[in-house]
């Protein structure tokens, strides 16, 4: 599994291809430089065969000359016993073997197709062409060198006294040698075994190199890049490649890393993005409920202003009515009687309700506003003045911190009038008639956006939690029966907020509260 | 002889009542009307020195009696009575020459200084 695995592997696949192209280059190139040693060394060999041939000539010369027989035999067995030489043989023109180193074979007489005989006697070549050596195998599977020279009839031969050879005879006759090859066939199979192993080794050293280098350079950023592949493809985009080589697999890497820290830009951008349009749907969310929240309640504000009006007109006429006859009956009785009092408290009773139903009319007046652009201080010092005067007044400190700079807003004088103479009540009330009462104006930024400021502070208890969440809803009144309707707040807020505004309040208990009323900067 | 003809428009009973009951004791001759047609129809037959008119009426509004007896008789004078008071219709009347605005509900005394003062400021 793991070798068919790794053959399928890059690294195995490269081997296999360069280690096969390396066997097959090198055999061939070692086969070629083998056989052409071998070829040297054979014509090397048939060099030396013909020396050799020549020294057997030399020596048996004398012998032949002076016809001694036993000499020439004695010495061809000498030569023939030497180490290499196989045999050693003389044949005479007839095909007779006049001396041998194998003293047997004296006197065998060969057949013209005997393969030494066949050199000259062989139908289709000129003896002159004729091969002079050849190779043979014997029994031990070894090669033999066979070397045939003729014995050229010399003047010496045919004027010796021996008159043996006539002078007409070309050839007297051939010396045949077969020198064994076995020296020079094991020295080439011992070559061949080292060269063989000398290959193998250095195949396997190509390999272990190759298969290093592979698995360095390639083998490893390749499964480093393919782990990464899997990682990025499985959401991990902090993955990076530590590979810093300079090659192509470093440029490989390196535009590995490029893309995920793309990817990662990419989807951080989007993540983010998704981060911001949610919180943007959210904004937009609480934007449109408060919008709504407002809708509903200017709604509110406006049919209970509505309500308000029919109301109004519809029970002014009776008010009208009891406070007039209260009046013409109250002349009858004389005042202390039990009668004047009983009067007295219906007049005060139709009188609040007149209050309650001016309250309600603000409501009515909220919705219809005419907006000029209008100094806010001055209208703040127009109700100070109103208020000062009054008994309620007396012991109260009216502070006031105007900002000459304030900017201007467009607004309707008298609703705010209303709103200020609103605030400066409540805090009266909250004071209990007693303490300060500090006004201040500023302009401030909200949001971005220009406002100014008017701070409405008192030094009074403080509101509780309870009461600060409905501060703002109609008929909502901490006052005694009969002080106050619950519509002051809720009227004001309905203004404010006509004039694009909102009033905040920051109270301590036991330390005081500030109404805000802030209002957007007119730039007309 | 009386102190002076006051005409009251008003489409309440209650007030009319009202205010002939406050104003006839202090010696005014007092004629209540329940629309703004009768009561021109009535200032076309007699004359009046004061007109108290309610100023949402059903077929024509005080505003309109107003603009009306200025037009033709300047120099009766004419006092809004509503119970529906706003800036603006009261910057409006004054405008078209009302003398005063009285806010319902008044008292008798409201109503006799506002009728004292008009009276006043007509024998000027």
């Amino acid at each position: 599994m793991l070798v068919k695995k790794s053959l399928h592997s890059l690294t195995g696949k490269l081997i296999l291809t360069i280690g096969s192209l390396m066997v097959v280059g090198s055999s061939i190139f070692w086969y070629f430089l083998f056989k052409h040693q071998e070829k040297e060394l054979i014509q090397n060999s048939v060099k030396y065969g013909y020396s050799f041939v020549e020294y057997v000539k030399k020596s048996t010369r004398y012998g032949m000359l002076t016809f001694q027989g036993l000499l020439i035999q004695q010495t061809i067995e000498a030569i023939g016993s030497a180490e290499g030489v196989l045999r050693v043989r003389v044949f005479d023109s007839k095909g007779k073997i006049a001396y041998s180193s194998d003293k047997e074979n004296v006197g065998i007489i060969l057949d013209k197709h005997a393969p030494v005989c066949l050199g000259c006697h062989s139908a289709n070549h000129h003896p002159k062409d004729t091969p002079t050596w050849s190779i043979s195998k014997d029994r031990t599977d070894f090669r033999v060198l066979n070397i045939v020279q003729p014995i050229y009839n010399e003047v010496t031969c045919y004027t010796s006294s021996c008159h043996v050879h006539p002078q007409q005879q070309k050839i007297l006759g051939i010396v045949e040698a077969n020198l064994s090859l076995a020296l020079l066939d094991r020295s080439v199979k011992r070559q061949g075994i080292a060269i063989t192993i000398y290959i193998l080794i250095f195949l396997f050293a190509i390999s272990l190199v190759l298969c290093i280098i592979l698995w360095n350079f390639v083998s490893t950023p390749v499964s480093l890049l393919a782990e990464g592949m899997k990682k990025v493809a499985g959401g991990d985009l902090d993955y990076h490649l530590d590979i810093n080589s300079r090659d192509e697999m470093g440029d490989l890497a390196r535009a590995f890393n490029a893309m995920t820290f793309d990817l990662k830009k990419a989807e951080d951008e989007l993540v983010e993005w998704g981060h911001t349009l949610e919180k943007k749907v959210q904004e937009k969310t609480q934007a449109i409920q408060r919008a709504q929240a407002q809708l509903i309640h200017s709604e509110k504000l406006a049919s209970l202003g509505r309500m308000a009006a029919g109301v109004a007109h519809e029970i002014n006429s009776p008010l009208t009515g009891i406070v007039t006859f209260g009046h013409l009956l109250l002349k009858k009785f004389p005042p202390g009687t039990e009668e004047y009092e009983d009067v007295e408290v219906i007049i005060e009773q139709a009188n609040r309700c007149s209050t309650i139903i001016k309250g309600l009319l603000g409501f009515a007046r909220a919705s219809a506003a005419e907006k000029a652009p209008t100094s806010i201080n001055d209208v703040l010092t127009h109700s100070l003045n109103i208020v000062r005067n009054k008994a309620d007044f007396f012991n109260i400190k009216l502070a006031t911190n105007l900002d000459a700079g304030l900017s201007t807003v467009k607004a309707d004088p008298s609703q705010l009038q209303q709103v200020f103479m609103n605030m400066i009540m409540n805090a009266a009330d909250a004071i209990e008639g007693k303490g300060t009462i500090t006004i201040s104006t500023r302009n401030i930024k909200d949001t971005g956006n220009d406002f100014i400021e008017i701070e409405f502070h008192d030094t009074g208890p403080g509101i509780s939690d309870e009461i600060l969440e409905k501060l703002f809803e109609p008929f909502f009144t901490t006052k005694p029966v009969g002080k106050g309707t619950g519509l002051g707040l809720a009227v004001s807020h309905g203004i404010i907020q006509e004039h694009g505004g909102k009033i905040v309040v920051k109270t301590k208990l036991g330390g005081g509260t500030s109404f805000f009323v802030r209002l957007p900067s007119y730039k007309g | 002889m009386s102190k002076g003809r006051i005409l009251v428009i008003d489409d309440e009973s209650i007030v009319r009542t009202s205010c002939s009951r406050a104003l006839s004791p202090e010696g005014y001759e007092v004629v209540s009307v329940q629309n703004g047609s009768e009561g021109l129809k009535m200032l076309e037959e007699g004359q009046f020195d004061i007109v108290l008119t309610d100023l949402k009426m059903p077929d024509i509004d005080g505003i309109e009696v107003l603009s009306k007896v200025k037009e033709k008789w300047p120099e009766t004078e004419v006092i809004i009575i509503t119970g529906y008071q706003t800036v603006d219709t009261a910057v409006r009347s004054i405008k078209l020459g009302a003398f005063d605005y009285v806010e319902k509900p008044f008292t008798p005394d409201t109503l006799i200084a506002a009728v004292t003062n008009a009276l006043a400021n007509r024998k000027k």
